[in-house]
């Protein structure tokens, strides 16, 4: 067994990469041109549409042309970022997907990610630590039920029960559109205060899954020889756990949380949309309703590129903290 | 271990009791209640718009005075029918595909792991809602969309499983024999994958009642007979949570969270018994 260089591991890696990111915008290709639900048909096949200005919109779309064809100035046009024009707003999908939107879903998702990471980690901590005992079973309790619950609904739940009944919050937006804000620091305020109840139910639906992969993965490193080896040294148990255990079952779960970013994205279209939160997710669910296919699709190369980067460069880090991944 | 023995194991285990029983609960209540209800789905005014809870209308009524109880009762049918028709067909075709692919490998298999890699690689939710808004709502879209899109973990884990059963001496026996290809396949492999197949059946459930409440809520599910998630939709929709009609919005929610907790207790308790690692230290 010999180990493959960080640089050709890199490399390697990057084609797979490329590889994936083909096969799946081909799939989009054909999800989006072949499927009885065609982009273009409820325009073209419109008997408000004169002959002659279907005929030119075809040209002009480029669908007179065979399938290949269409392929080849498809993928070129992916390859450059022009990914056309929404049919709800009417403008380029990459300027309306680039921009406040993705901003505000940046914010709330970066946030409620990093809390989850770092709740979850420290109830699996708690949790070893004292295994077996009821703070034990509640945590693990907790986690399966949060894990169980729908995040619109929780959404809702929240809504009713702050917002409406108690009044502690906005029912949604993200800012309050009737105010005159007195400079940055009211209106970053203001941003927060709507920010809270989005927050803590995205951060809460992660929270269950980060907890009951840490704490497996604990108890399984466990029984491991060096942890045998750090009890045989006479470390205290509390000591052993914190310092060998916790900290080897770091780099796996490294990996999950990068893979995770995925589910984070779905989270967000649910608590965008129940919340009003002016963001991508929200976007994608307006994107849903009102059939905006150019749109739908640039969500679908955008979500694409973004996860299979992130999971280049999460693959990259896991093979740069554990060797053993580049072994062949 | 006898499987009896997992049995017992299992329904030992709080985890697994618990689930059980809730499980078995939801399939009586989504198979007798619709039958049991005097009102039909569709059959509005039997009650004022928005009434409250009452002894003739226990869950209230929703915005055209449809009794909830009735809603709730057919929704339990289809989220618990998209759950687990959407969760067999995925395990079955991943299993399939594992099968085929771990024991014949060469080009397909090499194509068909690409594929799985890309698949693997992005939310499967996330392309499940822009798949079925390209297909259009619907009943069969809302499962096939969910199936199709499912798979991948189930073929990825079967596959690796057949790679190494492949190699035992039984099969090279059953090889030695003459048996067919087909017949070592089915007869000497595909049983060993069994007890994997059923732990990821078991997963997909969950994963297709979250799925199903998700399409649903979004619109993307069958608007002629609402699911729980379908309802929760015209519950947000009619602004159920800021008028206060937490009947309205309360129980779906509650039944899908105890579907996929049943299902999850369930997997929890197997993966305990099945993992001795994790039972005790």
């Amino acid at each position: 067994m010999t180990a493959v260089s960080l640089p050709r591991y890199a490399a390697a890696r990057a084609l797979q990469t490329l590889v994936s990111f083909f096969i799946l915008i081909s799939i989009a290709f054909f999800l989006f041109r072949a499927m009885p639900g065609d982009p273009t048909a409820f325009l073209l096949e419109s008997p408000r549409i004169h002959p002659q200005t279907r005929e030119l919109l075809k040209q002009r779309l480029g669908l007179d042309r065979p399938l290949y064809e269409q392929f080849f100035v498809y993928i070129a046009n992916v390859l450059t970022g022009e990914l056309g024009y929404s049919l709800y707003y009417g403008r380029p999908v990459t300027e309306i997907m680039f921009g406040r939107r993705m901003i505000n879903t940046l914010v709330l998702v970066g946030s409620s990610t990093f809390a989850a990471i770092a709740l979850g980690l420290l109830m699996a901590l708690t949790s070893v630590r004292k295994y077996g005992s009821k703070l034990d079973s509640s945590l693990t309790t907790f986690s399966l039920v949060t894990y169980s619950i729908p995040t619109f609904w929780l959404g809702m739940i929240f809504i009713m029960l702050f917002s409406v009944n108690l009044r502690l919050f906005p029912v949604g937006g993200t800012i309050t559109a009737t105010r005159v804000h007195e400079g940055f620091l009211d209106l970053a305020l203001d941003y927060l205060w709507h920010m809270v109840l989005p927050f803590t139910v995205l951060t809460l639906i992660q929270i269950g899954y980060n907890y009951l992969i840490v704490r497996n993965s604990m108890l399984s490193l466990i029984q491991e020889d060096f942890v045998y080896v750090a009890r045989a040294k006479g470390l205290s148990e509390d000591a052993v756990i914190r310092r060998h255990v916790f900290r080897a079952a770091i780099p796996p779960f490294a990996t999950i949380v990068g893979l995770q970013l995925a589910g984070v994205f779905t989270g967000a279209v649910m608590t965008e949309t129940v919340f009003s939160w002016e963001g991508l997710g929200r976007l994608m669910y307006e994107a849903v309703s009102t059939r905006d296919y150019p749109l739908l699709q640039g969500f679908f190369i955008l979500i694409l590129a973004a996860f299979l980067v992130t999971n280049y460069l999460v693959d990259l880090l896991y093979a740069y903290l554990d060797p053993r991944v580049r072994l062949k | 271990m006898s499987s009896w023995g997992t049995l017992r194991l299992f329904l030992r285990n709080p985890y697994g009791r618990f689930g059980t029983l809730l499980l078995l609960g939801l399939v009586v209540v989504a198979g007798v209640g619709p039958i049991l209800t005097p009102y039909g789905v569709w059959q509005y005014g039997v009650c004022k718009p928005f009434e409250r809870p009452s002894i003739s209308h226990p869950f209230g009524c929703d915005e055209i005075g449809r009794d909830l109880l009735t809603l709730f009762l057919s929704g339990a049918r289809v989220s618990l029918f998209v759950g687990f028709v959407a969760a067999f067909l995925s395990t079955l075709l991943g299993a399939l595909v594992g099968l085929f692919g771990g024991y014949f490998g060469g080009l397909l298999d090499a194509v068909i792991m690409r594929v799985v890699d890309a698949l693997l690689a992005i939310p499967s939710l996330v392309l499940m809602i822009i798949f079925a808004a390209v297909l259009g709502p619907g009943l069969f879209n809302v499962i096939f969309v969910i199936t199709v899109l499912s798979w991948p973990p189930v073929s990825r884990v079967v596959r690796s499983q057949v790679l190494s059963i492949k190699e035992y001496p039984h099969v090279e026996a059953a090889r030695a024999c003459g048996a067919s290809s087909m017949r070592i396949l089915f007869k000497h492999i595909a049983p060993a994958t069994t007890p994997l197949v059923v732990a990821n059946m078991i997963l997909q459930i969950s994963n297709a009642i979250i799925a199903e409440a998700a399409l649903g809520f979004l619109g993307l599910g069958d608007p002629r007979i609402p699911s729980w998630g379908g309802i929760l939709r015209f519950a947000f929709r009619m602004g159920a949570m800021s008028a206060g009609y937490w009947w309205y919005v309360v129980p779906p929610g509650l039944g899908i969270v105890l579907a996929v907790l049943s299902v999850t207790f369930i997997s929890y308790a197997l993966d305990e018994i099945v993992n001795p690692r994790l039972r005790k230290y």
